[in-house]
């Protein structure tokens, strides 16, 4: 039986046995004409079945014969290197950094450091790097949104690729990456700012259950979303809410929220003349639909960013959210969340209408998909910046994609390949995770997905001018809607004359 | 005082109402700490009816409790982070051997400030108490640039030493104030029989200014366990203490509270012990000075 046929039948049986559609004798000897024992299927790992599953999945999971095979020989002259990589705890850097790096520092001698950290002080260390060139990180991890400011201080992988063919891994094809998360994450002006390393992208997550008791069906736009949610809120309130948003005062998950908002009533941040145009006629028909939906959604969701969002989904207290995907695997986990199987993943509402990106400034690329995501770059003031490069192409190319999302809890991969890779596939189920809402992530990728502007301000504004200025106005305390978004306008008007 | 019996019960009252407020969310964070996820965010909220289990202590501390330890998942949650063993560990190392370094000096320099005469004395102190007005970030980049020149960062050396540069005007100002409640007069009598300065301050002051010394030293350690900001900017494999760790908690899709609730409630556990080993001489030290005679 051929590899891929193999893991299929695996998994199907091992669906089949978590659903209860074969008995335990069954499903041992299926697995055992497998070749497969009852150790390395966990079976004496306790009563719930996933968990079972998932131990089935690491026995499976290792890097491929050939990335070995390449790690050993291109790691040898760099054998006692230490590298030291400051990243926010995704799912990419802790499935390399619990399950993952061992095998690379195991072929390659490498020692791998990884400080795991909220990603304010991951910014806060590499700025620290950067203005004293001390090199003290050899790989960056570089949100989205800071792509502008660090462009410069890291390598362009094309470059690299060209300049040492040494060191560069067969197969690596950097085409393989998703063209428009090159464009919305790694890319400035016409440099690549590192590799895409993950995508967080919102997707539309709903109560399947309560949709189909209240006969509602899942929203394809934005009046039916607000439609909906307001039902769910008055038939099933006030303990139930049709919709969780993430609108903490001053915090830059409430620019994320906004800015689907925005992009899927026509508006955009930046005008084609790269003034902020927030304040149009489209912006403010955004705000006005915002405010709206605010008004039913929880109280104290002002508190809230995508945590306290998320968690609403999980307890059980609102029926949908628009927001990243990455939630979703978690919402699957039953001993995690109230919901594990209930919700379902949908693409996001259709826009009322959409600006085109060269109607817009700075590179904004509107789409109701709101992009998140970062990129993986090599510092160049590494001292060693050739063991980086090794690194850095073992933990984006497709074997480790496809081990870090099925190990990783579904996160959505950034390498088109991925998606169609048999043990992506084989997790699509039911549980802690899953990748079942994968297909919606990369048709949101591939269709919907909108992204901020790229220019050195952007952090500042994205993090503080614009998500203050909506907090005040959503207490109350910061005069209409035509009043925040004219303030804001002003202020980005200051912030980028300097 | 002749109090009435509804004056009594007023108080009785208000006394436990005060206790409560400071009592309920130490209760209420150590028993999140003894949730699952699940039982950790719900309307209305629960206080006492959830299940206890110590999955969250098991995660943090990597040692398994005889329950469900077995069935961890195949991803350890925060990527193997939040795993904190470690990490309390080089709390306690560090809190304890800064408090030891900013006592010992600051016992020596205050009692000199105290006791001897020399010119600039009172202008030193002022400077002393100048330094605390200073806000920790301004020094905080430079001090990177300087661990880095001498191969102090991410190192036990460079935190002891930072934190106990940190404590160190504190502790200065606060010995000084208890060297002055002990009369020069016992100095002066014990110089006058042939005892070296020396002599009197170890056999004679220091062993009377033990409640002092308690006190500062408590407060050292409570300033050293939880300083952030100087942990963050100056490690970072290497060690790291509880406050910055705690930050590993929140992650890409929301916060690890039930894990932090556990780091947070074991954390509890090594200061109280310091403070209990040396509540006898704290009382007295907070105390000392009070009555002007």
């Amino acid at each position: 039986m051929k590899e891929k046929d193999r893991k299929f039948y695996l998994a199907n049986i091992t669906d089949r046995f978590v659903r209860g559609q074969m008995d335990r004798r069954s499903f041992l000897g299926a697995a055992g004409k497998l070749g497969l024992g009852a150790t390395a299927l966990g079976m004496g790992m306790g009563s719930r079945p996933f968990v079972m599953n998932k131990a089935l999945a690491q026995e499976q999971m290792q890097p491929s014969a050939e990335v070995i095979s390449w790690l050993k020989e291109v790691g040898k002259p760099f054998a006692g290197t230490t590298l030291k990589l400051a990243t926010e705890s995704t799912p990419p850097s802790n499935a390399i950094n619990s399950q993952l790096k061992k095998y690379f520092e195991e072929a390659t001698g490498i020692k791998v450091e990884i400080e795991v950290l909220p990603l304010e002080q991951v910014l806060q260390k590499l700025t620290l790097d950067v203005a004293s060139s001390l090199g003290t990180y050899d790989l960056y991890y570089i949100d989205q949104s800071w792509a502008a400011s660090f462009s410069q201080d890291v390598f362009d992988p094309r470059e690299q690729i060209e300049a040492k063919p040494d060191l560069a891994m067969p197969n690596y094809n950097i085409d393989d990456f998703m063209p428009a998360l090159v464009d919305g994450i790694s890319k400035y002006e016409d440099r690549w700012v590192g590799v895409p390393y993950d995508i967080p992208i919102f997707i539309m997550i709903y109560r399947k259950d309560i949709y189909e008791k209240l006969g509602l069906k899942a929203p394809t736009t934005f009046e039916e979303l607000y439609t909906n949610s307001a039902t769910i809120s008055k038939e099933m309130g006030p303990n139930m809410f049709g919709y969780a948003g993430q609108m903490k005062s001053g915090h830059y998950a409430l620019e994320c929220e906004w800015t689907s908002m925005l992009w899927g009533h026509g508006g955009s941040i930046f005008n084609a003349d790269k003034q902020f145009s927030g304040n149009d006629e489209q912006g403010l028909a955004a705000l006005d639909y915002y405010t709206k939906l605010k008004a039913i959604m929880p109280p104290g969701v002002d508190q809230w960013t995508w945590d306290g969002q998320g968690q609403a989904i999980a307890q059980g207290v609102a029926a949908s959210m628009l927001s990243w995907g990455e939630f979703f695997p978690y919402f699957d986990d039953p001993t995690q969340t109230k919901v594990s199987g209930l919700c379902e993943a949908v693409i996001p509402p259709q826009p009322i209408s959409l600006r085109m990106p060269d109607q817009c400034g700075y590179g904004e690329i509107p789409g109701v998909g709101h992009q998140g995501g970062s990129s993986l770059a090599v510092s160049k003031y590494s001292k060693a910046p050739d063991a980086a490069w090794i690194f850095m192409q073992w933990a984006t190319c497709a074997d480790t994609q496809a081990l870090i999302t099925t190990l990783g809890g579904g996160t959505g991969p950034t390498r088109t390949s991925v998606y169609d890779d048999p043990r992506v596939k084989a997790n699509a189920r039911v549980g802690a995770g899953t990748t079942r809402h994968l297909p919606v992530v990369r048709e949101t990728i591939d269709k919907y997905m909108g992204s901020e502007p790229d220019l050195p301000e952007w952090a500042q504004i994205s993090s503080d001018t614009i998500p203050v200025a909506l907090g005040k106005y959503f207490a109350g305390s910061g005069g209409s809607a035509k009043e925040t978004m004219d303030g804001i306008a002003q202020q980005v008007g200051e912030i980028l004359k300097g | 005082m002749h109090q009435s019996r509804f004056t009594r019960t007023l108080r009785t009252i208000a006394g436990w109402l005060v206790v409560g407020a400071f009592f309920f969310p130490i209760y209420f964070w150590t028993s999140v700490a003894f949730r699952d996820a699940k039982e950790i965010f719900n309307w209305p909220p629960i206080i006492f009816d959830f299940h206890p289990t110590v999955r969250n202590f098991e995660q943090v501390f990597g040692i398994s409790l005889g329950f469900s330890f077995g069935n961890q998942e195949a991803v350890t949650p925060g990527g193997g982070n939040f795993y904190m063993g470690p990490r309390l560990w080089d709390s306690i190392v560090v809190a304890s051997l800064s408090t030891v370094l900013a006592i010992v000096v600051a016992t020596l320099a205050s009692y000199a400030l105290s006791r001897m005469n020399f010119r600039g004395r009172h202008e030193f102190v002022n400077w002393v108490l100048s330094t605390r007005m200073m806000p920790p970030v301004a020094v905080a980049i430079p001090m990177f640039f300087i661990f880095k020149q001498f191969s102090l960062l991410d190192t036990y050396l460079g935190v002891i030493l930072i934190h106990g540069l940190m404590n160190l005007p504190l502790a200065v100002l606060l010995l000084k104030s208890f060297f002055d409640d002990i009369p020069a007069e016992i100095d002066e009598s014990a110089l006058l029989d042939g005892a070296s300065r020396w002599t009197i301050f170890r056999r004679i002051v220091l062993p009377m200014a033990k409640g002092g010394i308690a006190a500062t030293a408590v407060l050292c350690f409570i300033f050293s366990w939880t300083e952030f900001l100087f942990v963050l900017t100056l490690t970072q494999t290497g060690l790291k203490t509880v406050p910055v760790v705690s930050s590993t908690f929140v992650t890409s899709i929301g916060t690890a509270w039930g894990n932090m609730a556990a780091l947070g409630a074991a954390a509890i556990v090594p200061a109280f012990i310091t403070i209990l080993l040396v509540q006898r001489h704290l009382v007295r030290g907070l105390t000392m000075g009070s009555l002007k005679q």
